[in-house]
């Protein structure tokens, strides 16, 4: 992959007219996306560890965002952001609509030592997209109504089983919906604790490598 | 409480947004309640003080957001947790509060517990937290990163990160923004070159200012150390602080702030080919941490940091670890455990952070003597210097993390004070830090005592109360990993030295003699092959690459010892390669075209000519009567030389620069016409005549 968006210079001379744009605007645009007309609700026991009411990336103003930025809002997903842009799957995808089963940063240190997911990352891109596939539903469908209809079938061709009990839902045996119903741009996002698909756990419960 | 909220606030508006510090209750005191609490805020964080309560074994510390007119607007919540082995001084606690938006207003109560029992809550303090740094109306200061603007939901992106960097670099006189390199997906590492009124021009002259480095962001999913050196350049850069101009007015500070933004982009520990790098600074196999080991050699950072995040929920905030391998001289080491001990667990009581040994409390079992970590590379290459952990979690000390963006400001603010501190140390401590770095190289240099390949000096617990529960485990080195006979070089055939590598990445391919250049080490070619002596400033690196018995070597090149010891009298004259140790000569010496001299622990009485050799590499030795070395090809080395006569260094061709450091010369000294201009590496030469040409300030 190149970037050709990354050249910078060695001095930067030419750089005036961007370094004036910056100083008026605090660096580009990231403050507040768009709000969407309506209040977006979020429900789960993480919501609250995320951005909420009016803090930048609330779920209101996520929910008139594409998929793949609205993701870069949620701070307990910065892996699997990172896996589905490096993938490239959404872009191949080019789903109408899509329910994404989106695991948290701790379901992917419970389920993959640093030198597995660093692999899936840099060299095993079929097996990441295969993972990948395991977490997205065609459609758009909200918590309620996958509970409701008590199984699904993910975009790998994998049946999985929506359980409710109590105020939890859980997808296949393992994976709890801990925040539900993000909306973005014809997508949901249900953010879930445990990693879903076929391969193996690798991690061995001692959290990240040292330095 | 009335009474009492308006009495605050009648003191508040006496007070400067900076500091506030509000005294403690005007009623008496229940039975074991925490009184005198005081709030200091600081970037990002606000620090908690109080009386202790006899018998206490832990505090809880309690914040509660409030409204302008110190009505609460949100819930109290237990964001804190003091116990014992936070600081190094128990009757003074401390606690550094962060997380919170900065800016906000808040009230704390402190309160101590026995065991489980919950003792009466101190008096409430109310103050603002300070809000990111700089003033939004002027420029430059009103640079914000895109963590900061959203409020730690997203880290600044690769492209944010240049933009940013480049309005630094516009706006600010102080800053030269330079491209130490680029990684393999072609992304720029950067780094900023900051001092005042303005950076000294060339990378010599800024290694003329004993510099600072920072090394923010090796592992691309440890990205909190990274905010706050780009948080820390904006401040350095506009500052009106007489603090930061006198800090840069007394060096030069070095920040790369992604050294490997292709894994930082895809949230990866490794590279873009799965390269951990923080296990690649020795062999530098990868271009990302060729280009920090070529930033060394070129700019001599004198002490440095290393960042990251570390999972182990139980240790302290900022775990630090000195570069241990035993091969680092026992200078660098002390002044390294000196910055950590000394400093930062002092500093860290006055601001209750809470830095602690690496482990702090179990784990911390690996990364330990490897001197492919940044850590010990640049003990081996005579940095003072540490590793710095950022705590993953809140752990138990924090229990308020589950949110993130309060997790991820935790984090970012304490690297922000600890790196800080670490150019406060340098200031203070910078006559020390060159000594130590003197001594380290002139003891590398003598080429004397045992090489180890592998293992680390042992670090004692602090003595007590010392922070954190355990210190780093033993990791000794094992015999068959100590070599007790030292060589004095190692020579590399043709195919070792020139061959083209397989071990680096597809597309990059580099050889042993590329990455010998990058680390900056003498190499001189004789006509079986390529020596490369131990008598130079890196000695204890050099084996660890270049001999078989290497854990992570290059190559396997073959021990060359010396060639002649004891007593000579009479001419020497010295072709091809010679190396001389506990050697006495009386006589002069000649240096033939194209041969080498290598040099320690000897005595020549006699003038020492070279003319066109391939190499002169002396240390540790003593020199009677002229020394004249003209027209050398490849290296030239003088260290820690006591020469009586004239030192004449002319007309030499070699690319790299000719070391003359630490020497006492009793005569005059000359250099003229040398195609590269020697350096003294900042260690003064002593030099009774005049010093005149190329050497006329070393």
């Amino acid at each position: 992959m190149s970037n050709p968006r990354t050249r910078t210079p060695r001095r930067a001379g030419a750089l005036l007219a961007a370094a004036l744009l910056l100083a008026t605007t605090a660096c580009t645009d990231h403050s507040e996306p768009a709000p969407a007309t309506a209040a977006v609700a979020v429900t789960g026991p993480l919501c609250a560890a995320l951005p909420t009411g009016t803090e930048p990336g609330n779920p209101t103003a996520l929910a008139g965002l594409p998929v793949e930025q609205a993701l870069t809002w949620m701070p307990t997903l910065t892996t699997f952001e990172a896996a589905l842009r490096t993938s490239g799957l959404l872009t191949d995808l080019d789903q109408d609509g899509l329910t994404l089963l989106a695991p948290t940063d701790d379901a992917f240190v419970k389920k993959f030592s640093d030198d597995t997911w660093d692999t899936l990352m840099t060299q095993d891109h079929d097996k990441l997209r295969t993972l990948l596939k395991a977490h997205l539903i065609a459609g758009t469908h909200s918590l309620d109504e996958l509970a409701a209809a008590g199984t699904t079938t993910t975009v790998d061709g994998t049946a999985l089983t929506v359980t409710r009990a109590d105020a939890t839902t859980r997808f296949g045996d393992t994976a709890d919906a801990v925040c539900a119903d993000y909306l973005a741009a014809g997508a949901r996002i249900h953010l879930v604790n445990a990693v879903l698909g076929p391969l193996p756990t690798t991690a061995d419960g001692s959290g990240h490598r040292a330095h | 409480m009335r009474r009492h909220r308006a009495v605050l606030i009648a003191l508040s508006t006496l007070l400067t947004a900076s500091l506030i510090t509000i005294a403690g209750p005007a009623n008496a005191a229940e039975p074991n309640q925490v009184t005198d609490l005081t709030i200091r805020q600081a970037d990002g964080y606000t620090t908690l003080a109080w009386q202790p309560v006899d018998g206490a074994t832990d505090y809880q510390i309690e914040r509660t957001p409030v409204d302008s007119a110190d009505n609460p607007t949100g819930t109290p919540t237990i964001v804190g947790i003091w116990r014992p082995n936070r600081q190094i001084n128990q009757e003074s606690p401390t606690f550094a509060d962060a997380g919170f938006n900065p800016g906000d207003r808040f009230q704390w109560r402190v309160r101590a517990r026995i065991d489980t029992t919950e003792l009466p809550y101190s008096e409430a303090v109310v103050g603002t937290t300070t809000a990111p740094w700089g003033n939004p109306d002027t420029p430059g200061e009103r640079l914000r990163t895109q963590w900061e603007t959203t409020h730690g939901a997203q880290y600044t992106s690769d492209t944010d990160e240049y933009a940013y960097t480049a309005a630094i670099d516009e706006l600010s006189d102080r800053v030269r923004v330079v491209e130490i390199g680029r990684t393999i997906q072609n992304r720029p590492i950067n780094m900023f070159v900051i001092g005042y009124p303005a950076p000294a021009a060339t990378p010599e002259a800024v290694a003329a200012t004993s510099p600072a480095a920072i090394n923010c962001n090796v592992h691309g999913n440890e990205p909190g150390d990274r905010e706050a050196c780009l948080i820390m350049a904006r401040q350095l850069a506009f500052s009106t602080d007489p603090r930061v101009t006198d800090l840069l007015s007394h060096t030069t500070v070095l920040i790369v702030p992604t050294i490997n933004g292709d894994g930082r982009a895809a949230n990866t520990r490794g590279n873009s080919t799965g390269q951990d790098l923080n296990r690649d600074y020795s062999l530098i196999r990868q271009p990302e941490t060729a280009a920090y080991v070529k930033m060394v050699r070129d700019y001599r950072p004198v002490a440095g940091y290393d960042g990251h995040e570390y999972g182990n929920s139980r240790a302290g905030d900022l775990p630090m670890l000195p570069p241990r391998h035993q091969n680092v001289a026992q200078p660098i080491f002390d002044e390294s455990m000196d910055m950590i001990e000394g400093h930062m667990y002092r500093e860290g009581a006055e601001a209750g952070w809470w830095p602690c040994p690496y482990g702090c409390d179990g784990g911390g079992n690996v990364g330990l003597g490897e001197e492919t970590i940044l850590r010990n590379t640049l003990g081996l290459k005579n940095v003072v210097n540490s590793l710095l952990e950022l705590r993953s979690s809140g752990g138990q000390t924090r229990p308020d993390e589950g949110n993130a963006a309060n997790n991820r400001r935790r984090k970012t603010f304490s690297a922000l004070w600890t790196f800080q501190q670490f150019l406060d140390y340098h200031r203070a401590k910078l006559t020390d830090i060159t000594q130590a770095r003197a001594d380290a190289i002139t003891f590398q240099a003598a080429n004397t005592g045992r090489l180890v390949f592998r293992g680390s000096r042992p670090i004692a617990a602090h003595p007590a109360p010392h922070p954190g529960s355990s210190p780093p485990p033993i990791d000794a080195p094992p015999a068959d990993l100590i070599l007790d006979n030292a060589p004095c070089a190692y020579k590399l055939t043709e195919e070792q030295y020139h061959g083209p590598r397989t071990d680096g990445p597809t597309g990059a391919v580099t050889t042993a003699a590329e990455r010998i250049a990058d680390h900056g080490w003498k190499v001189v070619k004789a006509a079986d092959g390529y020596y490369v002596p131990l008598n130079q400033p890196e000695r204890g690196l050099i084996p660890l690459l270049l001999d078989a018995v290497g854990v992570e070597n290059l190559v396997d090149g073959e021990r060359v010892y010396p060639t002649r010891t004891g007593r000579h009298t009479g001419p020497l004259t010295i072709t091809g390669f010679a190396c001389l140790d506990d050697a006495t000569v009386t006589g002069p010496v000649t240096v033939r075209p194209g041969a080498t001299l290598v040099a320690t622990d000897t005595t020549i009485t006699g003038p020492v000519n070279a003319t066109s050799a391939a190499g002169v590499l002396l240390a540790n030795s003593k020199i009677t009567g002229p020394l004249r070395v003209t027209g050398t090809t490849d290296a030239i080395s003088l260290i820690d030389l006591n020469v009586t006569g004239p030192v004449d260094l002319s007309a030499n061709r070699t690319t790299n620069q000719p070391l003359l450091a630490g020497t006492r010369v009793t005569g005059p000294l000359a250099c003229a016409g040398n195609t590269t201009a020697p350096t003294n590496l900042n260690i003064r030469n002593t030099v009774t005549g005049p010093r005149a040409g190329q050497c006329a300030t070393l």
